[in-house]
C-alpha cells in the first residue's frame, strides 16, 4: 500500500469532517462564491449560446455579397452588376437581394425587410426548414411573408392575418403571413421579414433594374477570396463582404461584449477575493488550538497546509459545480433572464431567444481562470498562516 | 485584442503567477540574507516556516502556469476566428512575431517552476537542509522568466488585429507546395517514423539500462536524449500522426488535436509527454546534487522513481500518439 | 538508554530585552521500562523540558539523544517525524479536541502515518476496549465525564505505539505527561 497516497486520504476524510463541523461559516463562502460563478458563467454561456446561434445562421448565408457605395454610404446596386460577377470564373450564381429596414411607427421596433428571388436562390427550399409553421410559397408567387415569432405576435394581437405596411408615399401595402420563423433562428429572425423581391421593390420604391445588394454563390469555397479580389477590382465603387468577414465580425462583438461584461465581473470578483482571504485568515481560538493540538500530535507543517488546500478545494469545486449548473439552468430554461437585455439588445423588441449554451471543455476552463484561480492564490498566505501557529504554545498555554 | 473573455483569463493568469512567485521571491531574499541553520533564534524559526511558504506558493504558481499554458493555446485557437487567414490556433500563433516566444517561453515556465519542486522536495529530504541556497538562488533566477513571459502575452495580445492576414497550419506544416514555408521540411515520412521509434527504443533502452546500473553519466545521457525526444516527438506528432488523427492528409497542426471533435485526445498526449520528459530531464537536475553531503540516498531514491515515472510516460505517449496511425495501417482509411 | 540530555540549555529569545534563560547545562539519563517523575517549583523548566524531551521544541545548546535520533539542530520536520512515531504525549488539561468523536480523538495522531482506514480502526477499537471506553466510541468529546476524557488522553498517547513486529527496529514509544 502506497503510504503518501492513503495519507492523503486520511487527510481529505479529516478535511471533510472538519469542513463539516464549521459547517456555517464554510456554506456562507461557498454560497457567495457559488454566486460569483454563477454570474461569470452566465455571461459566458449566453455569448457563447448566441454566438453559435449567429454564426449557425450564417451558414447558408451567401458566400459574397456585394454592395455599392456611394459618397461612402450604401446605395441601390444596379442589376448590370451582376452580368459583370456573373461572368468572372468560378462564381456559380448572382441572385439580387433587397435588405432594408422599416421603422414600425406603432411600436416603435425597427424591423428588417429581406426581399428574395426564390426562383434564383440556391438555398431557396431550405428556407423551409427554418419555419416553425407555414412554408416557403412557390416561385413567382408575390404578396406573401414569412416573418419572425414577435412580427407573428403583433400582427396576432390585431386580429388579423395579414400584415400591412406602409410604401414612402404613404400608400398601404398589405402581405399574407404564410410562414413564421423557427424560435432557434430567433437572434437574426426575430425581427425579420421576408417577402418577394418584386414586393419589396415595390415597397420600398426601388427601381427594377437595381437591388440594394448582390449574393454571389460560388463553387468552390477554397476560391472565395480570390473571387472576391477580382469583384473588388472589377467593380471599384463595390463592396465586397465575404461570409468568413462577416462571420468574423459576428466574432468580435461578441467577444468584445463578453470581455466587457467580464471586466465588469471582476469587480464582483475582487469583493469576493478580499472576503475569502479575511475568511481564510480569521482564525479563531478554537481553530488555532486544533492546528497547535494536531502539530503536537505529529502533524506536519505540509499536512495541516494539505487541510488547507483540500477545504479551498472541495469549497470551490463545490461552488463551481453549484454556480455552473446554476447559471445553464439560467440560461437554457430562464433565457438568461437577468441580463438578456445587455446582450442582445439588436431591435427594440426582444427576441424571446432560446438559448442553448453547448457545454464545452474549454468554458469551463474560462469560467475557472475567472473564478477558482483567484480565489486559490488569495488561500495561500492565509492557509500557511494558520499552519504555522507554533507547537509550543500547547504546552505552555496550560 | 484585450477586450475578450479569452485574453482577460491569460493576464488574469500571468498576473496571478506573478503575484505567487512574487511572494516566494520576497522570502527567498530573507532566507538568503538570514538563513542560519545553526541558530535556534526566532528568526530563524521563523525563516524555517517560510519555507513552506515559499513551496506552497510555487506549487501553487506552477499549476496555475500549467491551466495557463492550456488556457493560451484554446486562446490562440479563439482567436483564430477572429483573424484573417488564420484557420486553427497555428495562424493565430504566427499572427505576430510573439506568440511562438511566448508559448516557448510559457512550456519553459512550466519545466522550470517544476525543477524547483523538484529541489524543494530532495531538500526536505535531508535534515540539514543542504539546498536551501541553491533553491533561493535557483527561484531569484525564475523571476526574470515569470516577468518575460506575462510580458510577451501582452505584446502577443496587443499585436493581434482582426485584420491581419495569416498563413494557416496548412501552409506551416504542410508539404512544401506552392512556395508556402515548411518549418519541417528536409524529412520524409518513413524517416521521421524511424527517427522516433528509434529513439523511443533507445530512450526506453538507457532507461532501463540506468535503472539496473546507475551510472552519473548514464543519467546525463538520459535526460539529454529526453529533451532530443521532446523536439523530435513534438515534430513527428505534427507532421505525421496528426493527419491520421484528423483523418485528413494534409492537416497537420499540433493545436488541433486539443479540440472536442477528436476527443480531447491532444491533452493526453501532451500530458503524456510533458510528464515524461519533465521527469527525464529532471534527472539530470538531480544528478549533480549527489556528491552533497547526506543526498546520496536521496538523490539515488529520486532518481530512480523518476526514471520509471519517465518510462511509463514514455510508453503511454508513444502508445497515445501512435494509435490512430496503427489503427489506419491495420483497418485502413475509413475504418 | 532512552532518553539522554548532556549539558542541554535553553535560552528564549537570546540577545534580547525579554531574555529568558529556562534550562541551563540539564544532564539527564532516562532509561527503557522505567517510569519518572519531574518534580519543581512553578516557572522552573518542567514544561521546557519535556518539550526538548518530546522533541517540540530544540535545545539552544547541548546534545540529546532521543529514542535513537538525536536531534538536536534538526528542522522541524524532522523532529515532528520522530515524534509521531515515538512519542506520546498527555497533557494536564488533555487537549482533547471537544467537537470530535472520543474515536476520531484517539485517530488524530494515526492519520499523517500514512496507515490505511482499516489499520487506523483495529488500532483504535483495541485501545476503547482497553480502557473500556469503547461504549462512549461515537461520543463528542466534549461531552463525557472526566475519568473517561482521561482514558481518552492515554489512549490517544499510546496509539501510535508500533506493532509488535516491528519493535525490534523501532524504539518503544514513550509517554510524556506535562
Amino acid at each position: 500500500m502506497n503510504g503518501g497516497l492513503t495519507k492523503h486520504l486520511n487527510i481529505i476524510d479529516y478535511t471533510l469532517s472538519s469542513l463539516w463541523r464549521r459547517r456555517a461559516r464554510n456554506a456562507s463562502v461557498l454560497i457567495v462564491f457559488a454566486g460569483v460563478i454563477f454570474l461569470v458563467a452566465s455571461f459566458q454561456f449566453v455569448t457563447e449560446a448566441l454566438t453559435e446561434t449567429a454564426l449557425d445562421s450564417l451558414r447558408t448565408a451567401p458566400e459574397i455579397t456585394i454592395q455599392r457605395l456611394s459618397a461612402g454610404r450604401q446605395t441601390e446596386v444596379p442589376l448590370d452588376y451582376g452580368e459583370q460577377v456573373a461572368s468572372i470564373h468560378g462564381v456559380r450564381e448572382v441572385v439580387p437581394r433587397i435588405w432594408g429596414y422599416y421603422f414600425d411607427e406603432v411600436t416603435g421596433a425597427n424591423l428588417t425587410v429581406i426581399g428574395v428571388d426564390l426562383e434564383r436562390m440556391p438555398l431557396g427550399e431550405k428556407l423551409n426548414l427554418t419555419l416553425a409553421e407555414g412554408e416557403v410559397p412557390e416561385p413567382g408567387a408575390s404578396g406573401w411573408v414569412l416573418v419572425g415569432r414577435s412580427i407573428k405576435r403583433i400582427v396576432e394581437s390585431k386580429g388579423t392575418a395579414y400584415l400591412s405596411l406602409f410604401r414612402p408615399d404613404l400608400s398601404q401595402a398589405s402581405y399574407a403571413i404564410t410562414g413564421v420563423f423557427d424560435a432557434v433562428t430567433d437572434v437574426l429572425t426575430n425581427d425579420l421579414i421576408v417577402m418577394d423581391i418584386g414586393d419589396a421593390r415595390d415597397l420600398f420604391h426601388i427601381s427594377p433594374a437595381a437591388a440594394t445588394d448582390l449574393c454571389v454563390y460560388v463553387a468552390n469555397l477554397e476560391e472565395v477570396p480570390n473571387i472576391a479580389r477580382k469583384i473588388a477590382a472589377a467593380l471599384p465603387d463595390a463592396r465586397v463582404l465575404t461570409r468568413s468577414q462577416i462571420s468574423q465580425t459576428y466574432q468580435v462583438v461578441f467577444g468584445w461584449r463578453s470581455g466587457f461584461a467580464s471586466v465588469c465581473l471582476l469587480t464582483a470578483l475582487a469583493a469576493f477575493v478580499i472576503f475569502a482571504w479575511d475568511k481564510a485568515s480569521g482564525l479563531s481560538p478554537e481553530e488555532r488550538r486544533e492546528i497547535t493540538i494536531l502539530k503536537i500530535l505529529g502533524w506536519e507543517t505540509s499536512d495541516i497546509l494539505a487541510v488547507r488546500f483540500w477545504e479551498g478545494a472541495l469549497v470551490a469545486g463545490g461552488a463551481f459545480i453549484a454556480g455552473c449548473t446554476g447559471a445553464y439552468i439560467h440560461v437554457a430554461y430562464f433565457d438568461a433572464s437577468l441580463f438578456r437585455s445587455v446582450m442582445v439588445g439588436w431591435s427594440v423588441i426582444h427576441p424571446s431567444l432560446r438559448l442553448v449554451p453547448s457545454l464545452q471543455v474549454s468554458t469551463l476552463l474560462l469560467i475557472f481562470c475567472f473564478t477558482v484561480l483567484p480565489y486559490m492564490a488569495a488561500t495561500v498566505i492565509p492557509a500557511w498562516r494558520s499552519a504555522i501557529v507554533p507547537t509550543d504554545s500547547a504546552l505552555s498555554g496550560m | 485584442m484585450f477586450l475578450n473573455s479569452w485574453s482577460i483569463a491569460l493576464l488574469i493568469c500571468g498576473v496571478l503567477v506573478l503575484f505567487l512567485l512574487g511572494l516566494a521571491a520576497r522570502s527567498a531574499v530573507r532566507v538568503l540574507l538570514f538563513w542560519d541553520p545553526d541558530s535556534d533564534s526566532n528568526r530563524q524559526i521563523r525563516l524555517e516556516n517560510e519555507i513552506w511558504l515559499t513551496s506552497t506558493l510555487v506549487e501553487c504558481g506552477l499549476g496555475v502556469q500549467i491551466v495557463s499554458l492550456v488556457v493560451f493555446v484554446l486562446a490562440a485557437d479563439y482567436f483564430s476566428q477572429s483573424i484573417v487567414g488564420a484557420m486553427c490556433a497555428t495562424g493565430s500563433l504566427l499572427a505576430n512575431d510573439f506568440g511562438i516566444p511566448a508559448l516557448i517561453v510559457k512550456i519553459g515556465g512550466v519545466f522550470f517552476y517544476g525543477f524547483w519542486i523538484v529541489l524543494h522536495q530532495l531538500d526536505i529530504r535531508s535534515p540539514k537542509y543542504p539546498l536551501v541556497r541553491l533553491k533561493y538562488v535557483y527561484l531569484l533566477l525564475l523571476m526574470p522568466l515569470v516577468v518575460l513571459d506575462l510580458a510577451l502575452e501582452i505584446v502577443y495580445i496587443a499585436g493581434l488585429t482582426p485584420e491581419i492576414i495569416t498563413s494557416c497550419c496548412a501552409v506551416v506544416f504542410g508539404d512544401a507546395v506552392g512556395g508556402g514555408t515548411n518549418l519541417l521540411s528536409g524529412l520524409t515520412h518513413g524517416m521521421s517514423l524511424l527517427l522516433f521509434y528509434g529513439s523511443a527504443l533507445l530512450l526506453l533502452a538507457v532507461g532501463v539500462v540506468l535503472l539496473k546500473t546507475p551510472r552519473p553519466w548514464l543519467s546525463l545521457v538520459f535526460g539529454c536524449l529526453w529533451l532530443g525526444f521532446f523536439i523530435l516527438a513534438l515534430m513527428t506528432v505534427t507532421t505525421v500522426f496528426s493527419s491520421y488523427i484528423y483523418a485528413m492528409p494534409y492537416h497537420k497542426c499540433p493545436f488541433c488535436l486539443l479540440k472536442p471533435e477528436y476527443q480531447y485526445i491532444g491533452f493526453a498526449i501532451y500530458a503524456a509527454l510533458f510528464g515524461g520528459t519533465f521527469m527525464g530531464t529532471s534527472v539530470v537536475v538531480a544528478e549533480p546534487l549527489r556528491s552533497m553531503e547526506g543526498m546520496g540516498d536521496v538523490v539515488s531514491g529520486y532518481r530512480k522513481k523518476a526514471v520509471g515515472v519517465a518510462l511509463l510516460f514514455l510508453i503511454l505517449f508513444s502508445v497515445l500518439s501512435s494509435y490512430h496511425y496503427v489503427r489506419y495501417l491495420i483497418v485502413g482509411g475509413e475504418g | 538508554m532512552l532518553i539522554e540530555l548532556e549539558g542541554v540549555t535553553k535560552i528564549y529569545n537570546q540577545g534580547q530585552i525579554n531574555e529568558v534563560v529556562a534550562l541551563r547545562d540539564i544532564d539527564l539519563r532516562i532509561k527503557e521500562h522505567t517510569l519518572n517523575c519531574l518534580r519543581g517549583a512553578s516557572g522552573c523548566g518542567k514544561s521546557t523540558l519535556l518539550s526538548i524531551i518530546g522533541c517540540v521544541i530544540q535545545p539552544t545548546s547541548g546534545r540529546t539523544a532521543i529514542a535513537g535520533l538525536q536531534p538536536a539542530r534538526m528542522p522541524d520536520r524532522f523532529l515532528t517525524v520522530h515524534r509521531r512515531r515515538c512519542i506520546g504525549f498527555i497533557f494536564q488539561n488533555y487537549n482533547i479536541l471537544p467537537a470530535l468523536t472520543v474515536r476520531e480523538n484517539i485517530t488524530l495522531p494515526l492519520v499523517p502515518l500514512g496507515l490505511s482506514r482499516r489499520a487506523m480502526a483495529e488500532r483504535v477499537e483495541r485501545l476503547l476496549q482497553q480502557f473500556s471506553i469503547g461504549h462512549r466510541g461515537n461520543f463528542p468529546a466534549g461531552r463525557i465525564s472526566g475519568g473517561e476524557l482521561q482514558r481518552v488522553a492515554i489512549a490517544r498517547a499510546l496509539v501510535n505505539d508500533p506493532p509488535p513486529s516491528s519493535w525490534q527496529t523501532n524504539p518503544r514509544p514513550i509517554s510524556t505527561a506535562v
